[in-house]
């Protein structure tokens, strides 16, 4: 096979995107300074370039979604400097490396009101003539040196005049050239790069001298490497201003995934007739679930899936578990856009849990009859398998009884990643070291057009159903979930459930299935859809879709007690968890709190028997 | 239309009758509505109060824009389930009265925001003279021709009757004159004896705070009804409460809108005794008092008490009006109520769309005064 040959800087803040990518078999890297990598690919001769976004206008280029480098306030390395205030300057030299960033300095020094001459120059040249009234742009990994006493730091100023945040490169190919295995090459090798940044810095630091923390803080901090809708928006932003000041063509943003987008043509389905046949327990194909999501009214869609629920479990009963959600640490690589919970390493806020904390977590939860942890965090760039064998162990020989319901795919992925495992060896080792369910969490949509948008570090939707896979064929039982409400289509959705339903004819690993809506607060993605309403609607679609799935968890935590009662009568069979501990959802805002009586006072006032069950939910004798 | 699959829910809960009774728009019985609030199946009687609501209202869900005003939360009626009320207007004891000045600043204040009513409902003040009482709607009045006034409970107004020795005539036709268009549909409570004597022994009776609607009605002012459940009524006693109005509605049919209101249990007598009503009775309540009170045109789930997930979820409960934007709320508040000061248009809109419904606004009278079809929901409903 001919490798894709791909152009990219060598600059520090580039390597998490290309480190990784020069083992890779489908992709050649060439290595070039910014402007050359936008020439290399103008003229054909690579078909991908780690492009400064100034090469984008006019050009017809497909955009990888979901990567890029960028920065929210100051960068450190995009710098205007000068001996005096650039009040005074009259002229300023235009660093030749980057088109993108002599476009900023022009911007930035119109918001100011300040017009100086702008004369290209190489940087080194630019630096030395940079005295009295002149200025110079410097970029990259020679701004780390600069010692010059006035300086602008352009992500900052861009940021404080527009309130967003600057993009300066990302990866943009030719169009038609990219296969979807060479989108998901790029991206893959940019989460195994952002894994590594400590040791990229320690490497950097090694090879030209300097602070290695200094340089870690960069990659960590001041270096955003997401492409989400914020800051796509400050992309947008960027390219407008360039337009309307008449230096480059407006641009449309075009993305490699817009040529595979579906397009498949719907057959027409009766609603009437779909949830006649939904609630009859016949099975839905995506045609008709799709119909139902769109159009079928929330009692309707409810009543059908209340007979399914009667069906599934006709005695009245609704389980619960009481278990404690413990995170055991809020380090995380991944910045996905609707998370308010994670801290990048070295944050004030971020933390391990120590022994002693877990200790007191546990032996909390089993005076409360708590009967098992439920066990995640984010991905910690240091922790490798070891640390949670030797958790897991501690954990089953101080407290046998207590169920370990702990790590999702996406955490899974990560030990395997950052310990060079396979999934099968990683999980195997979980297992022996007293792993005993894995919870379905970091779904979201498993979608891959969605995921790119919102999570667009985190696994993909065929790595998520690979581990859950495997994880069920070793006979580990595990949950499902799906996070909505972020702008998504019902396609997407059903798209979701789908999926899972083939999974689980497949494996017949999964015990249940939990939906909640995206809550919005602290975070930085703008909600679709997420009211109580959309809540139901979608709760009981899924009953409906998910046949072959037997339990189905109302959602309290996010919704409240009151709307997870009516989706006691509108599918679902159980009230999921008393929690002692919560920490993702009320980070970002939501803040329901019951204990087990007030669990029980809900069940029963809508007309069920509670049970208390385990995490395989088999239910637990009344005296427990 | 009611579907397929809500008449076989409705069978197999053995409401095939009751669902012919109200298909064919015949007076549901108090029997009826009891085995309405006993019957477990959420959904179906979801669906029929639903199919009644549809039926008056299409996809119209009303809201006004409007301000509280509580200028004294000092009260001399002992309710065993108020947060509000004080002893007297001592800081120690947290109770307040505004001046004159002061509360209708509190009004006048809020002129730009576009605001098309003022509903004023205080406490039971040992010593504020009735002048004050009429003072403030005239200066509100005289300094905003527009707006409309809604002011004082009919516990209130019983109140100034036997404290200033005048018939309800008396006092509601000076109200009037002072500028109060409506009455709110406070203090209502539970009226069944029984249980109106352990909550509330000291203000106005059931018969009396009925009595001073009527006369308001005879006047040809429009009022509103509330019912305060989740304490210690029983559901007969619910039905009861109903059936009262229903009756006195026949007679006038001065009502505009039943609202029902759930109990908070913090800071009060009995908060330890009763826990809050869950979201499963409230929704219920509000699809009974839809199926039986047909006399009622608008049914109101009123967002502070309920919270904004429950409050859309109650749309299809038979409810289509979410109260307003109700700047400055306080009673609820100091009962513990979670849900923010005020809802802002645009969110209520949202919420409103997405359950597939049109926002409509109101004035105090349920004129439309703009309708805001906007961006269809996700979902038809």
């Amino acid at each position: 096979m001919k490798k894709l040959r791909a152009a990219a800087v060598s600059f520090l803040n580039a390597r998490p995107l290309t480190a990784a990518l020069e083992e890779s078999e489908r992709i050649e890297l060439v290595l070039a300074e910014p402007s050359m990598c936008a020439s290399l690919l103008e003229r054909g001769e690579v078909e991908l370039a780690l492009l400064p976004v100034g090469g984008l206008a006019g050009q017809d280029y497909e955009i990888v979604p979901g990567i890029g480098i960028g920065s929210d306030g100051p960068v450190s390395t995009v710098l205007l400097v000068g001996e005096q205030s650039p009040v005074v300057w009259d002229e300023v030299f235009l660093d030749t490396a980057s088109r993108t960033s002599q476009l900023l300095s022009q911007i930035v020094l119109a918001e100011r009101g300040l017009h100086p001459r702008f004369t290209p120059m190489p940087a080194a040249d630019g630096l030395a003539a940079a005295r009295g009234t002149k200025g110079a742009l410097i970029i990259g990994d020679r701004a780390f040196d600069v010692s010059k006493n006035q300086v602008l730091d352009l992500g900052r100023e861009w940021t404080q005049a527009t309130h967003l945040p600057m993009i300066y490169a990302l990866w943009a190919a030719r169009p038609g050239v990219l296969a979807p295995e060479d989108v998901a090459a790029v991206t893959r090798a940019a989460r195994e790069g952002l894994g590594r940044r400590t040791e990229l810095a320690q490497a950097f630091a090694r090879e030209r001298g300097g602070d290695p923390e200094r340089y870690r803080r960069y990659l960590t901090h001041r270096i955003r490497y997401g492409l989400g809708p914020y800051e796509l928006e400050g992309l947008e932003a960027f390219l407008a201003r360039v337009a309307a000041a008449g230096i480059a063509p407006p641009t449309r943003l075009r993305f490699a995934d817009d040529r595979v987008r579906s397009s498949r043509a719907r057959r027409r389905v009766s609603l009437e007739a779909a949830l006649q046949k939904a609630a009859d327990g016949e099975r839905l194909d995506v045609d008709e679930a799709e119909t139902l999501d769109e159009r079928a009214p929330l009692l309707e869609l409810g009543l059908a899936a209340d007979a399914r629920r009667r069906a599934l479990h006709p005695d009245g009963v609704v389980t619960y578990i009481v278990s404690r959600n413990v995170n055991y640490t809020n380090v995380c690589t991944t910045a996905c856009h609707f998370c308010a919970f994670y801290r990048p390493r070295g944050h004030t806020e971020s933390y391990v849990l120590t022994r002693e904390q877990l200790a007191q977590k546990i032996e909390e939860t089993l005076s409360l009859g708590g009967i098992e942890l439920l066990l995640q965090g984010g991905l910690h760039p240091d922790l490798a398998i070891e640390w949670y064998e030797d958790l897991f162990r501690w954990v089953k020989s101080s407290y046998p009884t207590i169920a370990l319901h702990a790590l999702s795919p996406e955490e899974i992925w990560h030990i395997a990643r950052t310990s060079g495992l396979s999934l099968e060896v990683t999980l195997a080792r979980l297992v022996g070291a007293g792993l005993d369910s894995i919870p379905g969490g970091g779904a979201e949509v498993l979608d891959d057009e969605v995921r790119r948008r919102i999570a667009p570090l985190k696994c993909s939707t065929d790595e998520w159903l690979a581990v859950m896979r495997a994880a069920h064929r070793m006979g580990l039982r595990s949950t499902a979930t799906l996070m909505f409400g972020v702008g998504e289509e019902a396609r997407h959705r059903v798209a979701h459930l789908l999926r899972l339903r083939e999974l689980q004819d497949e494996t017949r690993g999964f015990t249940a299935f939990i939906c909640w809506t995206f809550q919005p607060e602290h975070t930085r993605l703008a909600p679709g859809d997420n009211t109580a309403h959309a809540y139901l609607r979608v709760n009981a679609l899924s009953r409906l879709v998910l046949d072959n799935i037997p339990n189905l968890q109302a959602s309290w935590v996010t919704m409240g007690g009151g709307v997870a009662q009516a989706a006691l009568h509108m599918g679902c069979n159980d009230f999921g968890s008393v929690m002692i501990e919560e920490n993702v959802v009320s980070a970002a805002g939501t803040t329901f709190r019951m204990d087990a009586e007030e669990v029980e006072r809900h069940i029963r006032d809508a007309g069920f028997t509670p049970s208390r069950r385990n995490m395989v939910y088999r239910r637990l004798s009344a005296e427990a | 239309m009611l579907s397929p699959l809500a008449h076989r829910a409705l069978e197999r809960e053995g409401l095939g009758p009751v669902r012919d009774r109200v298909l064919a728009r015949e007076r549901l019985s108090e029997e009826d509505a009891l085995r309405l609030f006993e019957a477990r199946d959420l959904a179906a009687l979801g669906a029929l109060a639903d199919h009644v609501r549809a039926e008056r209202h299409g996809a119209s869900v009303f809201y006004n824009r409007n301000v509280h005003l509580n200028f004294t939360n000092v009260c001399v009626a002992s309710c065993k389930f108020c947060s509000f009320a004080r002893p007297d207007d001592k800081a120690a004891s947290q109770g307040y009265t505004m001046s004159l000045e002061e509360a209708v600043g509190h009004v006048l204040e809020r002129r730009a925001l576009g605001i098309t009513e003022v509903h004023i409902v205080n406490g039971l003040h040992p010593d504020l003279p009735f002048e004050f009482y009429l003072e403030v709607p005239r200066r509100i009045r005289a300094a905003w021709p527009e707006i409309q006034i809604k002011a004082y409970t009919a516990v209130e107004i019983h109140f100034f009757a036997e404290k200033f020795k005048k018939s309800y005539e008396e006092v509601l036709r000076a109200l009037k004159e002072a500028g109060v268009d409506t009455l709110p549909g406070g203090g209502a409570e539970i009226f069944a004896p029984r249980a109106r004597r352990k909550l509330c022994d000291d203000k106005a009776t059931a018969d009396e705070w009925l009595s001073v609607h009527r006369v308001a009605h005879r006047l040809g002012m429009k009022t509103n009804a509330t019912m305060l459940y989740g304490t210690i009524e029983t559901l007969a006693e619910r039905v009861d409460h109903m059936a009262r109005l229903r009756r006195l509605q026949d007679e006038t049919h001065g009502f505009q809108v039943f609202i029902p209101l759930a109990f908070h249990p913090e800071h009060n007598m009995i908060g330890k005794a009763f826990p809050k009503p869950t979201g499963y009775d409230g929704l219920k309540t509000y699809a009974v008092a839809r199926l039986f009170l047909d006399n009622f045109d608008h049914l109101k789930a009123y967002w502070v008490t309920l919270g904004e997930r429950l409050a859309q979820t109650a749309l299809s409960f038979g409810v289509d009006d979410l109260d307003g934007t109700v700047l400055e709320e306080r009673i609820y508040h100091m009962a513990g109520a979670k849900t923010p000061q005020a809802l802002l248009e645009p969110e209520l809109h949202r919420l409103i769309r997405a359950a597939g419904r049109i926002p409509v606004e109101r004035d105090s009278l349920y004129r439309v005064l703009r309708t805001h079809p906007g961006a269809p929901g996700n979902a038809a409903a």
